[in-house]
């Protein structure tokens, strides 16, 4: 008992005594673990960061009926349900129909205009989103040919027959928005001998653009008006052509997702956008193995820049050495005093990396990401436990050399 | 005298000296690790974000809305059509490196045997390109539609002699019962082809219910010879600023002349578009908001990552650096006393001193140098498959990092032997 309290007190008093030079070790010590721990959490918060960067490229699983039973906002809200509500940045129902504006057949898409901005959002509008009741957002290329501006009025009339061609071929729709704008223009042109005496007796119903969207895709060709609105133009509401979620998960994730989806309920079939998903995987990937290595090297190298520093100041101790060994001490309890030093040092060294690291991490998250970071409960113990090693490590190659030598050359200067 | 002593320093202490050239040579190549993939991260996520496909389209002028609203039948009438011959000079404009593919296309409605009628997309799959410059260029839709999943068969290999191919997508082939090696045969009001199915696709998008074919076969289909419908650039470009977006919303003309300058010699998307434009007669180039807009905000924060990472490293090899110099130095108190007690002066000491240790610097820094652009290397090809390019900006970095920390980690530690009586020291207090 004795002992070991001498022991401590042998230790202690060293790195009092010393506190400048233990001061440079434990500084030296403090930045490795700082790095280490700052890395490592930045390594682990990377993925998911950057994952939800990657959220900007839009939805990344299309819900699609699958042919069986009804698809309207029950069912897509069903199937959001298997959804971590976490992970989901934005779901967007869509709608869509044909309708003519100044006799023009035009699509209308009907949608949940939140949903749709978290789902999609690169979709830059001039102008404000609809907010209030008979709001419309126009797509360029399409306010271009109408010669519509923010604030004008629209008169969007909706053709019932149109309507009732449409369900025919719903049944065998996919709902690419493309794929729809084509069949109904085929529709349209089909039917329009026939039923423009039709839509001009229906008045319609008043529309005020609230913006212009700017996609740099197909989007700017429709309409976008919101589903209660359509569900008054048309007089009928809840059915839906598909839903896009934007999903913040791996591919393999969304693809048991998506079975999940399918699994549960029969009327939906889910479907990864495989441009998405594809790319978000490769470019992730690298980023995270990018990072990783940067850790790594770094890591290294500090490793060894804590281990030269530590070296340093135990071969500065030589003297103390040869007297201790003089007054006849063993050589293993200079070792394992020597040890303990490192090992305390280490220790309160790892721990003090721990906090700065986290405070690194969290900043450079704040800074970049504009989120912060959770604290790991494995890089306390982890930090610790490496720093404590390496200093340990570090200290006994030159302890050992030290306990070599003959006392009486040390203590003469030599 | 000087040399010889400093000289003599060095070799005397050679073990000593050593783990300090041996430190600083891990600072410094850490540092020059970190500053080389800083500065070519953006390049190279830049070229790993090109698996997003074409981040610009070129579509002809004349509003094509009204065609695509109207019917694509009757397409061939209205004549909106973008020049094949012009393509070549997509590669002619000033941010002409940057354009890393394009792809032209065009499309028709055919019918198969059995009447379905099907959407007809010609494009390039790997073209061989000699461009007016003399370069030459492989370019196409196998970089464009990386994300495509070869389901059956492969992809449809324009050099190697498949001119009678076609690729067919996975709902379609599922729909119609196409396998691939299939013969089918296309026909339109122009003409009919037997085409070879070299492949199916699994697109995960409408494209899985199309067909796609060389250009010439489609525009001999559709008898539209060297005319296109569109054409898709990936472009490496800038994240937009204020300045980008100021051109965007008002047009180039607003800008002042040296800020339309500065516009047009920068990446941007909006400026390369405005390139495009130029070149190509009757065109309306614009970004894929999708991908230009998720393309810069990507970078972004890669940048900033790694430039805040490169921070810390570089302030943890600092540290290093300069605490080993500073114990490094004090140890040899008792040196420096016995040359005090000589009756040496303190600015010959300082200098003395100072010079070992920058000598070790140098050298460690050199090593450090080329073993931090080793790692460089090993990062660029571990991870993303190609070199690092060697920036010349870091070597004077690094270089001024290595003085000035072991100035900064020496100097106090040489201040404060200084002020030690040489009594005191070589008495052994």
């Amino acid at each position: 008992m004795k002992k070991q309290k001498m022991f401590f007190r042998m230790i202690t008093a060293a790195l009092i005594r010393q506190h400048s030079r233990m001061l440079v070790a434990l500084l030296a010590i403090a930045v490795g673990a700082t790095i280490l721990s700052g890395l490592v959490t930045i390594y682990y918060d990377v993925p998911r960061q950057m994952g939800a960067q990657f959220r900007n490229y839009g939805a990344n699983m299309l819900l699609l009926p699958s042919g069986e039973g009804e698809f309207n906002e029950a069912t897509v809200n069903n199937a959001l349900g298997v959804v971590n509500k976490e992970n989901l940045v934005g779901a967007a129902p869509y709608r869509y129909e044909s309708v003519f504006i100044n006799e023009q057949p035009v699509i209308a898409a009907a949608t949940n205009m939140d949903g749709a901005k978290a789902a999609s959002p690169y979709w830059l509008v001039n102008g404000n989103w609809p907010a209030a009741e008979n709001e419309v957002l126009v797509g360029k290329s399409l306010a271009a040919v109408l010669g519509v501006k923010e604030g004008s009025s629209i008169n969007v009339v909706y053709g019932e027959e149109s309507r009732a061609a449409k369900t025919e071929a719903d049944a065998e729709k996919t709902a690419e928005k493309k794929d729809i704008k084509e069949k109904d223009i085929k529709e349209n042109k089909a039917e329009k001998s026939n039923e423009t005496d039709v839509s001009e007796e229906k008045e319609g119903m008043p529309f005020t653009v609230s913006g212009i969207l700017e996609t740099g895709g197909s989007e700017e060709d429709y309409i976008f008006i919101s589903l209660s609105d359509m569900a008054v133009l048309t007089g009928k509401g809840g059915r839906l052509d598909a839903a896009e979620l934007s999903i913040s998960a791996s591919q393999d994730e969304l693809k048991a997702y998506a079975d999940k989806i399918s699994a549960q309920n029969s009327a939906v079939s889910p479907r990864l956008v495989k441009r998405v998903t594809q790319s978000e995987t490769t470019v992730l990937t690298k980023l995270q193995a990018l990072v990783f290595l940067v850790t790594a090297v770094v890591l290294l190298l500090t490793m060894i820049c804590v281990a030269t520093t530590m070296m340093a100041v135990v071969a500065e101790r030589r003297k103390e050495i040869g007297l201790r060994k003089a007054l006849g001490a063993s050589d293993s309890s200079i070792i394992a005093e020597f040890m303990g030093e490192g090992l305390l040092l280490g220790g309160v060294g790892g721990l003090l990396g721990v906090i700065f690291g986290f405070a690194f991490a969290q900043a450079v998250s704040m800074n970049v990401f504009n989120s912060s970071i959770n604290f790991r409960p494995l890089i306390l113990p982890v930090t610790v436990i490496v720093s404590v090693l390496v200093t340990g490590l570090a200290c006994l190659l030159p302890v050992r050399n030290a306990t070599d030598v003959d006392p009486a050359l040390v203590l003469k200067g030599e | 005298m000087f040399f010889r002593m400093i000289f003599r320093a060095l070799f005397r202490q050679k073990g000593k000296m050593l783990m300090i050239a041996f430190t600083i040579a891990l600072g410094a190549s850490l540092a020059t690790a970190m500053l080389n993939v800083m500065m070519d991260v953006g390049d190279k996520v830049n070229q790993e974000l090109k698996t997003y496909g074409a981040n610009i389209t070129v579509v002809p002028k004349q509003a094509s809305v009204i065609n695509e609203l109207y019917g694509l039948d009757e397409s061939e009438e209205s004549g909106a059509y973008l020049k094949e011959e012009e393509l070549g000079k997509i590669k002619t404009i000033f941010w002409a490196f940057n354009v890393v593919d394009f792809a032209p296309f065009s499309d028709t409605h055919a019918k198969l045997d059995d009447g379905s009628e099907v959407l007809l997309v010609g494009s390039w799959f790997d073209h061989h390109l000699e461009l007016p410059t003399g370069e030459t260029l492989n370019t196409g839709m196998t970089n464009l539609r990386s994300w495509w999943e070869i389901t059956e068969g492969r992809w449809l290999d324009e050099q190697s002699g498949d001119k009678n191919a076609v690729m067919v997508g996975s709902v379609l082939a599922q729909k119609n019962g196409i396998k691939a090696n299939d013969r089918i045969r296309l026909t339109t009001k122009h003409g009919s082809e037997e085409l070879i199915v070299s492949g199916i696709f699994d697109a995960g998008g409408d494209e899985d219910e199309h067909m796609y074919a060389p250009l010439d076969v489609v525009q001999k289909l559709s008898d539209t010879d060297g005319k296109l419908t569109s054409i898709e650039v990936s472009a490496l470009t800038t994240p937009d600023n204020d300045l980008a977006r100021k051109a965007a919303k008002d047009g180039p003309k607003s800008l002042g002349a040296a800020d339309y300058e500065t516009w047009y010699c920068t990446a941007y998307v909006s400026s390369i578009c405005y390139q495009i434009q130029e070149v190509i007669t009757d065109s309306i180039a614009a970004p894929v908001r999708q991908v230009a807009e998720s393309e810069g905000a990507i970078l972004e924060k890669t940048q900033l990552l790694m430039i805040l990472i490169t921070v810390l490293s570089l302030l943890g090899s600092a540290l290093g650096i300069s605490n080993l110099v500073t114990a490094s130095v004090m140890e040899r108190s008792s040196e420096i006393g016995l040359i005090k007690a000589v009756g040496a002066h303190d600015g010959a000491i300082t200098l003395l001193v100072l010079s070992e240790i920058i000598v070790t610097a140098v050298a460690g820094g050199l090593v450090g140098y080329f073993a931090g652009f080793g790692f460089a290397q090993v990062i660029g090809h571990t991870v993303f498959g190609s070199a690092v390019e060697m920036k010349p900006i870091v070597i004077p970095i690094v270089a001024v990092l290595v003085v000035f920390v072991t100035l900064a980690g020496s100097i106090p530690a040489i201040r404060m032997l200084l002020r030690l009586r040489p009594a005191e020291v070589l008495h052994g207090r």
